[in-house]
């Protein structure tokens, strides 16, 4: 199987003046087992040197090669070019996030700015701050519940997924939220739920969210967005009671 | 140590927390839901024309609390203070609903955006129950004015309305409309709370649910129309045997 396949490619550098958005179009032959990731550097050594896109573990681990592949956003290394059976592959950059260049985009700032913003790491308990002294046992259920959502690799794919989060630029999005909700359940964690309503009880928190479950049906980790959102929504509401 | 979070930050000025938040969203679905649950049996009580004028009769009577009355006939005032109750929930859902709109022209334009770069089933059921939302504010409000002013009901009275005074044209409009903005609502609700995770049931419901009260509704209004061009003007009460 040798067939060639066609690339539609968002093209834009923001640092230079003269430049305008376009596509622009590339072929190549399909080798077995080829993802967009393997076809994109393939492109770059041997046709156009000027294309830039983001990779770093080509193995769905860092989060980095997120883009927008035939209109669903997912991780470029994980998406085997076999999957198109016309051959034709549109790739565009994630939308919502500051371009970098072509198919890159700085969700790393993003991500920053998200984790101060929702303080997300942990507080720990008044009596815990003592390094020398060994910490509490973890129960196993509760280590894999957050372990579960521990397994975000902050790719960006549930905010540019998110119509609310692209309507409203200050809306958290559903990777704080799932932050949250992993900081919430977390045992060693202060913070009770009237604190986590200071930062996401309102309309750019979770009553923001129109559950349109973009997050949920595009997460490349299958993450459980719709039970985790509708879980702080309950929680947060519980609050005002 | 103070784990509170609430800590300005240039995207969000807070402070965050807003009771009215979490009361707006609960309202909302409260509210919605009350209006879906309504419409289902609303649907069915309307459908019995199908199974005579005999039924339907004493039915209405039923409903109108004909058992507090000496005669066998209820009051029609009773549809008048269902009628306004109706009105006020639907104006409060409208007012919570309103925050979702997209209000400036740029949010707009993002939805639209989204929409032609990111195929997304669920956004593109939002934005139709949106649509379908803001036509409802007309249409509901036509539906009840009719029966505030005018609430008899009956089988030749209700005929005589919808087709001597053409109302059948406002309820072809206003049949898919309303199915399909409550029972999308109704899945929305169920999913934004987590009352059930198990979305592909919920969708099959729904779906099931839309076709099935599509076809109630249009063979009820065709009885109705039937029976309507069968009356001779004016048109008298039906008198049960
Ligand atoms: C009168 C004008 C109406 C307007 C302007 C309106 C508007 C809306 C909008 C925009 C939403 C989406 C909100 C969201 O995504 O959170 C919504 C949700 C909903 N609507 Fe309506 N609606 C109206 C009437 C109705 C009627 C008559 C029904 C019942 C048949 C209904 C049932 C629902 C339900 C169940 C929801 C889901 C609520 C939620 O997501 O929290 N609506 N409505
Ligand atoms: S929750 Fe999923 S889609 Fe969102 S950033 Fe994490 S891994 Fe990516
Ligand atoms: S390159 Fe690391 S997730 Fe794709």
């Amino acid at each position: 199987m040798s067939r060639q396949i066609s690339f539609n490619i968002f093209r834009y550098d923001p640092q230079d003046g003269q430049d305008k958005p376009k596509m622009e179009r590339y072929q190549l032959t399909e080798t077995p087992g080829m993802t967009v990731f393997i076809a994109l550097n393939q492109l770059r050594e041997q046709q156009d040197p000027s294309l830039q896109f983001d990779f770093v573990c080509r193995a769905g681990i860092c989060g980095s090669c997120a883009m927008v592949i035939n209109g669903f956003p997912t991780l470029a290394c994980r998406t085997l070019t076999a999957n198109y059976p016309d051959g034709e592959i549109t790739l565009m950059p994630l939308p919502g996030f500051e371009l970098i260049g072509d198919l890159s985009v700085n969700t790393g700032k993003f991500m920053r700015e998200l984790a101060e913003r929702l303080k997300l790491w942990l507080h720990p308990k008044a009596d815990d701050h003592d390094m020398h002294r060994l910490e509490n046992p973890m129960a196993p259920e509760e280590a894999a519940r957050i372990y579960e959502l521990e397994r975000c690799v902050e790719c960006g794919v549930c905010v540019s997924a998110c119509a609310t989060k692209q309507m409203r630029e200050t809306f958290v999005g559903a990777v704080g939220m799932m932050k949250i909700a992993r900081f919430e359940m977390d045992s060693r964690d202060a913070r009770t739920a009237d604190d986590f309503y200071h930062v996401i009880g309102n309309q750019d928190g979770v009553f923001g969210c129109m559950t349109l479950l973009g997050c949920q049906d595009n997460c490349p980790k299958d993450l459980p967005h719709m039970q985790q959102i509708a879980y702080l929504r309950r929680k947060m509401a519980a609050t005002i009671l | 140590m103070s784990a509170k979070t609430r800590v300005p930050t240039a995207i969000n000025g807070g402070p965050y927390g807003q009771a009215w938040s979490a009361k707006a969203d609960c309202l909302q679905s409260i509210t919605g839901l009350i209006l879906g649950v309504f419409l289902l049996f609303h649907m069915h009580f309307e459908a019995s024309i199908l199974l005579g004028k005999e039924t339907f009769f004493h039915m209405v009577q039923f409903l109108e609390g004909s058992m507090f009355s000496s005669t066998d006939h209820g009051f029609p005032i009773v549809t008048k203070i269902i009628s306004v109750i109706m009105l006020v929930i639907v104006a409060i859902h409208a007012a919570t609903a309103l925050r979702r709109f997209p209000t400036q022209l740029g949010q707009w334009r993002a939805m639209r955006g989204f929409m032609s770069s990111i195929k997304h089933k669920d956004t593109q059921l939002w934005f139709w129950q949106m649509i379908t939302g803001f036509l409802l504010f007309f249409l509901v409000s036509a539906h009840l004015a009719t029966m505030i002013l005018n609430p008899e009901i009956g089988p030749h009275l209700s005929a005589e309305r919808v087709y001597h005074d053409n109302a059948w044209l406002l309820y072809v409009v206003f049949l898919p409309i309303v199915l399909f903005h409550g029972i999308v609502g109704l899945y929305r609700v169920i999913l934004k709370w987590g009352v059930s995770s198990n979305r592909p049931l919920i969708r099959t419901i729904a779906h099931v649910l839309i076709v099935y009260l599509l076809c109630l509704g249009t063979l009820s209004l065709v009885t109705y129309i039937n029976i309507g061009m069968e009356l001779v003007l004016p048109v008298q009460p039906f008198i049960p045997n």
